[in-house]
């Protein structure tokens, strides 16, 4: 008896704490800001960024993920940059010359462009950060982007000392040789990886070289507290007047997603874009803060993808008929505030993008008469028939993956094929899927490493990207047909001839279905009034550089008195920055 | 009572109550089982009874079919674990500091100075020294010379508790996605050896612990002098005195395992969607806690139910084995 | 003093046979470090390029090798030509170097990183198994003076409680409620003051503490129903000594060594094992470095958390034993 009256306590308590933890927690109100106007933009202030995820380096010699990149473009500005669009533009670079038969690119830089450390920069500078770069000893994970400039291949295989396509013409002038006249050579370039780093990082890569460029922030030491946050302050000498108009930005790493909504409204964080599904629900739903938020760019693809060289995605039938039998429209409601149904092999915002080029679509009838073509003949009513074996699919464990694979798994039943899921770490998840003779068929997506078309077609569906291990090319798809369109396309400078060899490399590719194309996948992103011009940026996160903030004067919130800016550990209490 | 009556109301849930609904565990509702307006799943209604989960699947019917899983992962992780842990213990607790086999201190020696010098780079060195030092222990137990032989005193309780020690110093998350990829593919069976086999050794201790407390009473002795065997004085006198804290260690531990095999899933290596278990269930439904809490509250009460029945008859239990009453 | 000797050559061995053991499996997992390094789209020739700049194009025998070998070797003598970077990575103990080697994903000296989290994740489990021993103590013994009285039921259902409710959402309600909607204590994090350390350590460690607390009052109340049951207590009891004295003394001093059991092994696991929280709470401790080193497959670091936590535990069981000898003289034999 005691027993069921202490039951029913506990049950009723853990009622009371999840339902008032979950139910009654409206969001908060914006926080206040001051009166400035656009037009007249404001110095100075701290923005303090939130992030769910970690980096891992600051040289633009090794980075390689997205939040990394984000950091390392603010301490190192390079020759041409990409706006808040995408488009690539000159920064360091005076102007840019391009030969006549696009072969030479020949760069003038600013005069007068500062270091971190006081160093002017010059066109030596420019070539020694590139043969840093590209070194055989430098980890750099993009180091093979850059194979077209001329004397790179000889350089990293050691046999020459310099590369001889990168040419000093003069104190300003830097020439890039190319083997073959190349459309992607300037958003490459525009990356990070190739920028030019101080005297002080020497011509060899370093793990322990403290990073400095020339960019508009500075990381001071002791700014890094590695797996927790990042400070950049501003560089004063920065080349462009009055820019940056901040004093710094402080990332956060490593937040908990629920816990950066809560720091986000209390104002720890000025925005936030690593919302859950139901946040994201409730800031569009919310009149005082729909205004203040915007979607990402969608720079991702997702869909399945099918090994051509296995049962029984090797017959065409098979493969069209998964790409007719996904209903798209299922997992877009799996995360209706984030994905969007496209099921072209661009993302919708990334430059190559035809939204006019007819798609794999949804259409179940179809779908039933590909597996009767294919020679598995299937019967919904009885649930008899289809390909006899069971498919073992490898998905990874992180939320949405996880949850579309069984959404997939629902419409593959219903044409009669039939899949085993499992769910392993991303690691292995990557290792097995990327192996040769492996997976037959498995979920696949591609964020750009670029803005432009070819980086996803001649990633995914080159036969030139097939490789044992690590391959790229997980369909093992090849088609002599499309590599001859990708690589004209590839050297094509002209915009439009370059569009219609994409759209045919679509066609080609929605027919013949390597993938299922399904959906793409962007992010929503909010931020508090005061913060301006904090757009969602193409390429890096955020457009920070352009980024002001115009808080109240009155304090904000009782919570800033804690601050996350700390680089003491508990029991050695180090010197702060002079911050 | 109560306690068997939980347990059993459970059990009862778990096979019938699929019957009560038409709802298909595996099946989503892609129609009526998402808001119109936000596209998160419906609450509880008189369609969904406990509301439809991320994959827009009945709630209440997956609750059931993992209520089956649940508590076959979590009784027979538990009953693995206990047994091997009780086992492990008391022979342990019972033989420590007794003396066992001495094995002759240039054995181990020869041994890692072999593996020093094979690490070093000196591979033949190594096989030579390692041979000479085997030779030396093989002469050694054979002549008796006292030098030699002593040595380390290997007993069941060395023996058995450094293997423990190995155990509970290894980092259970690499053990878990070992045991994941070796076993391609993660099943039933896999899992409750996982946690079965990783569950034992702090039990293992806790026996280890109380036997030794135990085997130098009173009684014990007694029982000794008048001739008991061994093996009556482990089964007949020690075990129903560890039983009191071993049921209790159990009855939580079956919460433990419920729970752990959600960790499982979480780290990639637990059952495969779409199988529903309660710990999957609960983690799939976390950061959904504040648009759609019954997908916390539904497992959440649901393990809750089961760590009470579990506990209760783990309490009746003791009361009946217990010696003193 | 031999006995401890023994016991200490066991230890090595433990640690030996765990940090190998680890190694091994740590080499035959399905997935590429080097991968993992360079980013799920990097290229095949620059994956190759960074697998032969770790060194993992060797084969795990030579890995094994140079890693012992590395793990443990002498200082450099005086008047030796070497580069001075050889052991700039090392922890020196006198003449011996303990080098664990560079994280492949931060690219510096695994000791620097541990060096860093230790002394946090130390003092984490501290404050957890405090909270756990308080509470454990407390509400343990008065559910045991109150055997199945409403207080009882009331402690053990609430002690239940608090087992069923995993850390992620133990540790979400706190935040929540204490850092969101009352905002008395940080969110997360760390500070940078000893002022900020000790508030942004009460949450983590209550979320540890409840959890574990629950165990704790449980082995205390069955421990002390049965050690009042026993002759000597009674007899304490029949001479007049007060209940506060008797618990005290007599019963609570018995239950002492099965809770220091639990009290070392705890200690050592929460040095490894506070994952969920630790990530919750952004404490930057051990226990969440280890998962990410092995979601990453760093491998030098999950060697490192392995060495660290293997020897805390093996160490805690050492201190336990210990332990043994002076609270209960029964175990003492000649």
């Amino acid at each position: 008896m005691r027993s069921t009256h202490a039951s029913k306590l506990t049950g009723a308590a853990l009622l009371v704490l999840l339902s008032g933890t979950g139910c009654s927690d409206p969001l908060a109100d914006p926080l206040p800001h001051g009166n400035a106007s656009e037009a007249a933009p404001v110095r100075g202030g701290t923005l303090r960024l939130g992030n769910f995820g970690d980096i891992r380096t600051l040289d633009p010699a090794a980075s390689s993920d997205q939040l990394g990149d984000e950091a390392v473009q603010l301490l190192f500005s390079g020759l041409v940059d990409f706006d808040a669009k995408g488009a690539v533009f000159t920064d360091l670079a005076e102007k840019i010359d391009r030969s006549e038969d696009g072969l030479a690119y020949t760069f003038t830089l600013r005069t007068g462009v500062r270091f971190h450390d006081g160093d002017e920069l010059t066109a030596d500078d420019v070539k020694r950060s590139v043969e840093r770069s590209l070194h055989p000893d430098s980890p750099n994970p993009v180091g093979s982007f850059f194979e077209n400039i001329a004397g790179v291949i000889e350089y990293t295989q050691r046999k020459s000392e310099h590369i001889s396509g990168v040419t000093v013409d003069g104190r300003y002038v830097v020439t890039f040789h190319l083997l073959r006249s190349d459309a992607t050579f300037l958003p490459l370039l525009a990356l990070h990886a190739l920028r030019p780093v101080c005297k002080s990082g020497g011509d060899r890569y370093s793990d322990s070289w403290a990073p400095c460029g020339t960019g508009p922030f500075k990381l001071l030491p002791g700014g890094w507290d590695r797996g927790r946050s990042l400070t950049l302050v501003r560089h004063d000498a920065y080349f462009k007047p009055d820019m940056p108009r901040l004093d710094a930005v402080t990332f956060l790493y490593n937040v908990n997603i629920v816990t950066e909504r809560f720091k986000f409204e209390s104002g720890e964080i000025d925005a936030i874009r690593d919302l859950t599904q139901a946040d994201t629900v409730r800031f569009l739903a919310d009149p005082r803060w729909k205004a203040l938020g915007a979607y990402e760019p969608a720079r991702e693809i997702h869909g399945e993808s099918m090994n051509t060289e296995m049962a029984p995605f090797d017959n065409v039938e098979v493969r069209r008929a998964v790409a007719a039998a996904i209903d798209r429209d299922h997992l877009r409601l799996l995360r209706a505030a984030n994905v969007i149904v496209s099921a072209h092999p661009v993302p919708p915002d990334v430059p190559g993008f035809n939204a006019n080029v007819p798609t794999q679509t949804y259409d179940y009838q179809a779908a039933l008469e590909h597996m009767k073509r294919a020679g598995y003949p299937y019967d919904p009513k009885t649930g008899e028939g289809g390909y006899p074996h069971r498919i073992s699919y490898t998905a990874y464990k992180q939320g949405f993956s996880e949850f579309a694979a069984q959404a997939v798994q629902q419409d593959l039943a219903k044409i009669g094929i039939r899949i085993d899921i499992k769910i392993v770490s991303f690691a292995t998840y990557l290792s097995t899927t990327h192996r040769r003779h492996v997976s037959a068929i498995s979920p696949q997506g591609w964020s750009q490493d670029y803005p432009d078309a070819s980086d996803f077609y001649e990633s995914l569906f080159l036969s030139r990207s097939i490789n044992e291990e690590d391959t790229g090319n997980t369909s093992f798809y090849k088609n002599p047909e499309l590599d001859d369109l990708l690589d004209k396309a590839h050297h094509e400078l002209d915009p439009q001839k370059r569009q219609a060899s994409y759209d045919h490399a679509e066609a080609i590719l929605r027919d013949d279905a390597p993938w299922a194309f399904t959906h793409s996948y962007r992010w929503f992103d909010v931020h508090q009034p005061y913060v301006h011009g904090l757009a969602p940026h193409a390429t890096w996160v955020w457009d920070i550089q352009n980024t002001w903030l115009d808080r109240a004067t009155a304090a904000i919130s009782r919570r800033s008195v804690i601050s996350e800016v700390s680089f003491g550990s508990l029991f050695t209490t180090r010197e702060k920055s002079d911050r | 009572m109560l306690g068997a009556a939980l347990v059993l109301f459970l059990v009862a849930f778990a096979w019938l109550a699929p019957l009560l609904s038409s709802h298909d565990p595996m099946i989503s509702d892609f129609t009526n089982g998402v808001r119109p307006d936000t596209g998160t799943p419906v609450g509880p209604s008189s369609a969904f009874w406990f509301g439809a989960d991320r994959i827009f699947r009945d709630e209440f019917v997956r609750l059931a079919f993992g209520a089956r899983l649940s508590l076959l992962i979590g009784v027979s992780a538990t009953a693995i674990a206990s047994a091997l842990g009780a086992a492990v213990g008391i022979v342990a607790g019972y033989n420590e500091g007794r003396s066992g086999f001495v094995i002759p201190w240039p054995l181990p020696i020869a041994l890692a100075g072999g593996l020093a010098l094979a690490v070093g780079g000196h591979s033949t060195l190594a096989i030579v020294g390692s041979l000479f030092g085997i030779v030396i222990s093989v002469v050694a137990i054979k002549s008796q010379i006292r030098f030699l032989t002593a040595g380390v005193d290997m007993n069941f309780d060395i023996a058995l508790m450094r293997l423990v020690d190995i155990g509970l110093s290894f980092p259970f998350l690499l053990l878990v996605m070992a045991v994941g990829s070796a076993v391609d593919r993660t099943s039933v069976g896999s899992i409750l050896l996982v946690l079965g086999l990783t569950g034992w050794l702090g039990t293992a201790r806790l026996v280890r612990a109380k036997t030794m407390q135990i085997r130098s009473r009173d009684f014990i002795l007694a029982a000794r002098g008048l001739g008991a065997g061994t093996t009556r004085i482990l089964f007949r006198h020690i075990l129903p005195n560890i039983a009191g804290p071993l049921i209790v260690v159990s009855t939580v531990s079956v919460a433990q395992m419920i729970l752990a095999e959600s960790v499982l899933s979480y780290l990639g290596v637990g059952i495969s969607p779409p199988t529903p278990t309660w710990g999957h269930m609960l983690f799939e439904g976390q950061d959904y806690y504040a648009a759609a809490p019954w997908l916390v509250i539904a497992p959440g009460v649901a393990i809750l139910i089961a760590v009470f029945g579990f506990n209760l008859l783990g309490e009746g239990l003791r009361d009946a084995l217990d010696p003193r009453e | 003093m031999k006995y401890f000797l023994g016991r200490f050559a066991w230890a090595m061995f433990v640690v030996w046979s765990v940090v190998s053991i680890t190694f091994f499996v740590e080499s035959v997992l399905p997935s590429d470090p080097a991968r993992m390094v360079a980013g799920a789209q990097a290229r095949p020739a620059d994956v190759d390029r960074i697998r032969t700049q770790l060194g993992l194009d060797r084969p795990v025998w030579t890995r094994y090798a140079i890693f012992m070998r590395r793990l443990v070797h002498l200082a450099p003598r005086a008047n030796a030509n070497e580069d001075p970077k050889t052991h700039a990575g090392c922890v020196s103990l006198g003449v011996l170097h303990f080098d664990l080697g560079r994280s492949y994903e931060q690219r510096r000296p695994v000791a620097t990183i541990l060096g860093e989290r230790l002394p946090r994740t130390v003092a984490l489990a501290l404050c957890a198994v405090f909270v756990q021993l308080t509470i454990g103590l407390f509400s343990g013994v008065i559910a045991a003076l109150r055997k199945g009285r409403a207080l009882d039921t009331t402690v053990v259902a609430a002690s239940l409680l608090g087992v069923s409710a995993p850390t992620f959402v133990l540790g979400l309600i706190l935040q929540f409620v204490f850092g969101h909607k009352l905002r008395w204590l940080p969110l997360d994090g760390f500070g940078s003051t000893f002022a900020e350390h000790a508030k942004s350590v009460v949450l983590p460690a209550l979320t540890l503490g409840i959890f574990g607390a629950a165990y704790y009052t449980r082995l205390i109340r069955d421990e002390m129903i049965v050690l009042m049951q026993e002759d000597y207590v009674r007899t304490a009891r029949a001479k007049g000594a007060g209940t506060f004295r008797i618990v005290l003394v007599h019963a609570l001093r018995n239950a002492l060594m099965p809770l220091a059991t639990v009290v070392a092994l705890d200690l050592g696991a929460l040095v490894g094992g506070a994952i969920v929280t630790e990530s919750l709470f952004r404490w930057p401790g051990l226990g969440a470095l280890s998962v990410t080193a092995l979601v990453d497959r760093d491998g030098p670091v999950v060697m490192g958390t392995v060495i660290v936590t293997s020897c805390a535990i093996v160490l805690a069981n050492l201190i336990a034993d210990a332990a043994y000898f002076t609270l209960d003289p029964r175990i003492r034999k000649t």
